[in-house]
């Protein structure tokens, strides 16, 4: 409690010409030094849980340990055997092909319903807010051991009805239909979450604008698409670009509907590819430099996209 | 969008208790004057009547699963494989079922232990998270201290660093720590959230004034007393926003767990059921741990919907918080 506004002034130190310059009085630099205290706690955490354990990623990366000769430093040979090898980029090129299907479906539906909820044009809207979030709550662990329940190719209630409309012996788990299962699975868990997000994004559109367009007699689908649409183009951009992080993150789905069947293998996504390397083989430096490649290409795609927004003006 | 759009009245101000009937009617209210009445869109007849339909629809793709597994949770193993998936079928094996769940079945752990583990994780874990959230967001939202920015780009930055990306490493580290099999291995990362920074920071920025922390300060008070007499209580809802999003995060996490728990009893509910659920199809049938997986994915996902339900209000809020974000 020592440090109040009044009498701080009094501890100032001698005025040099760089203290001069900055004009700002001593007490407030004093005090902003408590802001210090405030970010602290949560600086720690972050360095020793975040930073430390990725350079120590990075250091780990350069070794190679061989059955005979122990731990060797290899410098850049486990990076050569990442970037060279043809299944970790297989892995790389599902998840992209994951993502580019499944976030522009899951948008869409996310934005139709987003509307009907900011229009009120549905009875009962509050109900379906409520029912279509509740995926949000269900860890997707149960969720892919829900929908490999219903997706199972021999008792399946899905694959039964499936059957029963003439598509007799469809397997949605096999290596043809795994990948559009798993983005129905996706497309269960996340929509509700994307929908409300985009629902209090829409809410902040000024309702002066939507009265003057229904007093010009605007279709209502114009003043969604021309009016509505752009103005909550920010919040669709972050959307896309928050999906998209974790579609490249793709693991859980993959690893839990593997125990299935064998239609998922070992370096199905980039993170199952790291897990298998690293866990279940015991090879942690190469693992360690998938985890580096993947952090850094999603690094790099995040800032790229981040500038070209900024050049477009969409950041501020 | 301004402060007053974030925190309803009912949030903060300490006018006369609202029971939650009054609020929920105040809330609706409010929602209907803000809507621009449906007949002056001009709507051909019965749009509305196809847009609730497909609302249904949706309803009905969502609801599946939560109805296949609450109907088969009353159900033994062959009722889940021979009988109609979507109706229940004899014997009814709810009670049996739910009571294997505090039973260390075939020796792979007992569920009701992984559920105290979960709660114990998303206990410690959410609620250091948030602390720590609200310290920092504070301390960058009303602080100009040397580095401030800078400090605050790494955080941002590290948004975009995949949590999958962090896992290995954390594993690394752990190796060398001691760190493998210990409840500190999983909570201590739980720790750092860098959405729970940037949104407390976007929280207080709009809705604790600067003002009335410069009058506290003049008034003598200490930085700490201004941050828990006058901040905090402003702070509460955007708060409860980050506990129910670090909760739910620790809730679900699955990859951390799954790699430095070699301990079925220190298992988190998601590494528990990922397991049984392995054994359970490796032995192609053969072992009775389907009842248990369905039943203990039940378990598992009926407390995180009632949390979401008592404080659907404050996940309302931050999602609004999500949108400013942008």
């Amino acid at each position: 409690m020592s440090d109040t506004a009044l009498k701080a002034p009094r501890n100032a130190p001698p005025r040099t010409a760089a203290a001069r310059r900055t004009r700002r009085s001593a007490w407030s630099r004093r005090r902003d030094r408590r802001g210090l205290a405030f970010v602290a706690p949560f600086g720690i955490a972050f360095t020793l849980f975040t930073i430390v354990p990725l350079l120590y990623a990075i250091y780990e990366s350069l070794f190679t340990s061989r059955i005979i000769g122990g731990t060797v430093f290899s410098g850049f040979g486990n990076y050569h055997q990442v970037l060279t090898s043809g299944a970790f980029w297989g892995g790389f090129v599902r998840v992209i092909v994951f993502g580019a299907i499944q976030i522009p479906i899951m948008l869409a539906i996310a934005f139709f319903f987003a509307c009907v909820f900011d229009l009120g044009v549905a009875k009962a809207s509050r109900l379906f807010r409520t029912i279509f979030f509740i995926p949000f709550a269900v860890p997707i662990v149960v969720a892919a051991l829900m929908w490999g329940f219903l997706l199972e190719p021999s008792y399946g209630p899905i694959t039964h009805l499936a059957n029963a409309f003439g598509f007799g012996g469809t397997n949605f788990l096999s290596s043809g239909l795994i990948l559009p299962s798993i983005i129905l699975i996706a497309i269960w868990e996340w929509t509700g979450y994307n929908s409300i997000i985009l629902y209090t994004a829409l809410k902040s559109v000024p309702r002066d604008v939507v009265e003057a367009a229904i007093l010009d007699d605007t279709p209502l689908w114009k003043i969604i698409l021309k009016i509505k649409l752009p103005m909550v183009r920010p919040a669709i951009v972050m959307l896309i670009f928050l999906n998209s992080i974790g579609a490249l993150q793709l693991f859980v789905e993959p690893e839990i509907l593997s125990y299935q069947g064998g239609s998922i293998t070992n370096t199905w996504t980039p993170i199952v590819d790291v897990y298998n390397t690293s866990i279940a083989n015991a090879q942690y430096n190469l693992g360690a430099a998938m985890a580096v490649v993947l952090g850094l290409v999603i690094i790099v795609v995040s800032v790229a996209s981040m500038i070209f927004r900024r050049q477009r003006g969409e950041l501020s | 969008m301004t402060a007053s759009t974030l925190a309803s009245p009912g949030d903060t101000a300490a006018g006369p208790p609202e029971s939650r009937r009054q609020r929920r009617k105040r809330e609706r209210l409010q929602e209907q004057a803000a809507a621009i009445p449906v007949h002056l869109y001009g709507l051909r007849r019965g749009t509305v009547t196809l847009i609730t339909v497909a609302c249904v629809l949706f309803a009905i793709f969502t609801l599946v699963p939560v109805a296949w597994i609450i109907i088969n949770s009353t159900k033994s193993q062959t009722g889940i494989f021979s009988s109609f998936a979507f109706w229940f079928s004899r014997p009814f094996d709810f009670f049996h079922n739910f009571a294997l769940l505090f039973q260390n079945v075939d020796g792979n752990g007992t569920y009701f232990q992984w559920f105290g583990n979960t709660v114990l994780y998303a206990a410690l874990g959410g609620g250091g998270a948030t602390a720590l959230a609200g310290f920092a967001g504070y301390g960058f939202a009303r602080f100009r201290f040397r580095g401030s920015k800078a400090y605050f780009y790494v955080i941002v930055g590290a948004l975009l660093v995949p949590v999958a990306a962090i896992t290995l490493p954390l594993y690394l580290v752990y190796a060398k720590a001691h760190l493998i099999n210990s409840i500190w291995g999983m909570i201590l990362p739980s720790l750092v959230s860098p959405v729970g920074v940037y949104l407390m920071r976007t929280y207080v920025d709009l809705s604790v004034p600067r003002e009335l922390i410069d009058a506290a300060r003049i008034d003598g008070a200490g930085e700490a007393r201004i941050f828990f007499r006058v901040a905090l209580p402003l702070m509460v809802p955007g708060l409860m926003t980050v506990l129910l999003l670090s909760v739910v995060a620790v809730w679900n996490n699955y990859f951390l767990p799954l790699i430095i728990f070699t301990k079925n009893s220190l298992y988190p509910l998601t590494v528990g059921i990922g397991v049984w659920s392995q054994v359970a199809e490796r032995s192609g049938g053969n072992s009775d741990l389907y009842p248990l997986v369905v039943m203990g994915g039940l378990v598992t996902i009926v407390p995180m919907i009632a949390l979401f339900l008592v404080l659907q209000r404050y996940w309302r809020g931050g999602m609004l918080l999500g949108s400013i974000a942008n």
